[in-house]
């Protein structure tokens, strides 16, 4: 036992020496270096989980574990912009988490207010580099003094373009998916200008009157009310056209259309190419974009991440395999997710080698060979990097 | 890399809540860390390249140089690395596979689980469409082995993901596959497991060759509920939902400020939890039994990805927020399919993980 701690000591004295640490540091640079030569993503997102556990196992209190963290997210940002990462998202500070103790929440708000307030002192450092930070989330739920040095540290920034941090401060990615929604019906709500001609019918997978009363009701509903609501609702959507399903119809017919309606969905990426892109409400009222123009970009373009490239890569640490409400969005697709069994104030170069050399290995691999595993729609990133590399 | 001594003054700075240090001393700390200006710039703007990153066009040159042997070198040993323990996982893979196996028998295959100390309620699966000829009837018969070995180890419902949706088109042919299964594991009709497979927006499939619902001599009173999702049921759907509000928004139904996350993950629920009624005149006889069927839970407890790498391809956002990920690994070192194989001991090696629990040699 003491001797262990003996040999920890001995091993953290070596480790401090300052030849030793010259040479660490030297080695850190080459190996990043390294990096840099090959294929590097362009948006990493971490969850910097482990936090809490690492103070728990080392006997340090819970706020020193999270200053700890903050060191690590250092020393990382710095691996990370150092081999040309372009973004790098951060979660912080979930919704979830204002239910944790009061004292917690509190230091760590003071830990962000303080860091920000410091960062906004050296505004001169990080205009000379170009980074430029993002607070990502409800901004409303944060303390109004916080708000402040969140606010100063987006600002003195935004005109810095090179590299992004984005701080996903009290965030959840429901919360965003919703936002993004509401907003883009806000949007859509805005009417254009007063002409009149009848509505078109439209496809509607999802029955107006059911969402009318899951507002009112707001919970399951029981079926008693389900079927009422169905007689307004196939009345509505009699009109609707060959391309959709109406929610109920008869089963078989349902069967024949699937794929039809699969493909139907899925091809109709772009903006409708015609007049159907206006839509107008009853004769002498407002006219409005049609909604049958909202399409998945559409929906991207107003979350919080809308001028970030696509995330390539997203690592949580502290081993928890699951994504707890992050960056739902943006990592169903294409995100490669790894998990790592290592807590974060102890996240390192070390740690974070293999993964970027397994994705380098697979994106040069499916550079060589478009054809082969994994590679669905011919991955549009990789070209662009290609010219990112090029210039 | 900050050395230690730096580090220790900035760590009693942010002790103190940054009172410690003033600005300038905190940057005097910083400024032998930061890379030179000049080797940052080059990159935002062309036109200022030549004049500044030519004063030691040597040095540099060798310095990328270096890097590149370097970049070769690790890449080298990773890729070793990598194939060395590819084949590890391959042997040890084998070896599971040997050890742990169903024998079609689903008292093995309860017995396999009986120890966890969890199971999943909603298990998910991405399955993912080969390039063979006969994709289709391997990946049905995949389907049916998973609906097979759910079934025995006793979770209720299971929710199959392939990106293309194929397996929605042809419900029917794959009822009648998963049946065949079933019977095969667990013998005649009267034992098997009820089988409700659905689609989102798709209704209960029920086979139209007379009443197969022998309710009074089930000796079997377990269901199995399967739910094929494929990519519309991601993002699209949101764009659907997000159609929907737009145009009840501009009618004055609605106002955006309506929107809710609890309304969007009520409707977003209800496609994948509530298969739509079969059709209004059978839909009051359904609603007999379907008021005894257990709501089924959106969100999946587990992930199982049969594959090299978790990646979720598409697999529907909104209720992966709490799920669990497993990824079996590279069990398909040979190269030539796309997606690992589906094999009982990957299934069994996500449950064990879900658990908490390690896997051990023999039973």
């Amino acid at each position: 036992m003491s001797t262990s701690m003996h040999l920890n000591r001995l091993r953290k004295w070596f480790l401090a020496s300052p030849p030793i640490e010259f040479a660490i540091s030297r080695i850190r640079e080459l190996l990043v270096g390294a990096i840099k030569q090959g294929p590097v993503p362009r948006h990493i997102a971490f969850v910097m989980d482990g936090n809490r556990r690492f103070a728990r196992t080392h006997g340090i209190e819970t706020v020193e574990g999270h200053n700890l963290g903050f060191e690590a997210l250092a020393r990382i940002l710095e691996v990370c912009y150092r081999s040309g990462v372009k973004v790098v998202t951060i979660y912080a500070f979930s919704i979830e988490n204002f239910k944790r103790s009061k004292f917690e929440v509190d230091a760590l708000m003071e830990m962000a207010r303080v860091k920000l307030a410091q960062m906004a002192q050296h505004g001169e450092i990080l205009d000379r580099y170009g980074a430029k930070v993002r607070v990502l989330g409800r901004l409303d739920l944060l303390r109004p003094d916080v708000l402040a040095a969140v606010n100063q540290a987006v600002d003195m920034t935004s005109n810095n373009g090179d590299c992004v941090l984005n701080i996903c401060f009290p965030y959840t990615s429901r919360d965003e998916i919703t936002g993004a929604v509401r907003d883009t019906v806000a949007e859509y709500s805005k009417p254009l200008r007063s002409i009149g001609s009848p509505p078109p019918g439209s496809r509607t997978p999802f029955s107006e009157s059911h969402i009318a009363l899951n507002i009112r009701a707001q919970s399951q509903n029981t079926k008693g009310e389900d079927t009422n609501s169905d007689l307004d609702s196939t009345s509505e959507s009699s009109t609707q056209g060959e391309d959709g399903p109406a929610p109920r119809r008869d089963t078989s017919k349902v069967y024949e259309s699937g794929s039809s309606f699969s493909s139907s969905t899925t091809l109709h990426l772009g903006a409708n190419p015609d007049g159907s892109n206006m839509k107008t409400v009853a004769a002498g009222k407002l006219m409005y974009p049609s909604p049958e123009t909202i399409t998945r970009q559409t929906l991207t373009s107003h979350l919080f991440t809308k001028d970030c490239p696509p995330l390539d890569l997203l690592i949580r640490t502290s081993g928890v395999e699951r994504l707890s409400d992050f960056m739902l969005w943006q990592c169903h697709e294409e995100t490669e997710i790894v998990f790592l069994d290592v807590l974060w104030p102890e996240f390192d170069l070390w740690h974070f080698l293999p993964v970027l050399l397994g994705w380098q290995r697979r994106v040069s691999n499916m550079r060589k060979n478009p054809d082969a595993e994994g590679n669905f729609d011919g991955t549009p990133e990789i070209s662009e990097e290609d010219t990112d590399k090029s210039r | 890399m900050v050395s230690s001594r730096d580090s220790a003054l900035l760590r009693k700075d942010t002790r103190s809540r940054g009172q410690k240090l003033s600005a300038s001393d905190r940057e005097s700390i910083l400024r032998p860390y930061l890379p030179e200006p000049s080797e940052l710039q080059r990159r935002p703007l062309g036109r200022r390249k030549k004049s500044t990153i030519r004063k030691t066009p040597i040095r540099t040159f060798l310095k990328s140089q270096v890097h590149l042997l370097v970049y070769t070198l690790i890449h080298l040993f990773f890729g070793i690395a990598v194939r060395l323990l590819q084949t590890y996982h391959a042997v040890l893979d084998r070896i599971f596979a040997l050890v742990y196996y169903h024998h079609r028998t689903p008292e093995l295959i309860r017995k396999d689980v009986k120890n966890l100390d969890r199971l999943p309620e909603h298990l998910s699966v991405i399955l993912s469409l080969r390039k063979e000829e006969d994709a289709l009837a391997v990946l049905m018969d995949e389907v049916a082995e998973l609906v097979a070995w759910t079934a025995s180890a006793g979770i209720p419902v299971l929710s199959i993901y392939e990106k293309t949706g194929l397996l929605k088109s042809c419900i029917p042919l794959l009822h009648e596959i998963i049946t065949a299964k079933l019977s095969s594991y667990y013998g005649s009709p009267t034992q098997q497991p009820t089988l409700r497979l659905f689609a989102p927006h798709h209704s209960i499939y029920q086979p139209e060759e007379g009443p197969s619902k022998p309710s009074a001599d089930k000796s079997n009173n377990d269901t199995v509920t399967v739910l094929l999702l494929s990519a519309t049921d991601g993002r699209e759907t949101f764009v659907d939902l997000t159609k929907t509000l737009a145009e009840m928004s501009q009618n004055g139904k609605l106002s955006p400020e309506d929107i809710t996350m609890e309304l969007v993950d009520a409707e977003i629920s209800e496609i994948t939890t509530h298969p739509s009624e079969p059709t209004i005149r059978s839909s009051i006889h359904d609603r007999e039994d379907s008021d005894s069927d257990v709501p089924l839970k959106s969100e999946p407890d587990l992930l199982l990805v049969f594959g090299p790498l978790l990646k979720l391809d598409g697999y529907p956002p909104w209720h992966v927020r709490l799920t669990e990920m497993f990824c079996t690994g590279d069990n398909s070192n040979n190269m030539n399919g796309s997606g690992g194989s589906v094999e009982y001991q990957g299934f069994l090696r996500g449950l064990w993980h879900f658990a908490g629990a390690q896997m051990r040699f023999g039973r």
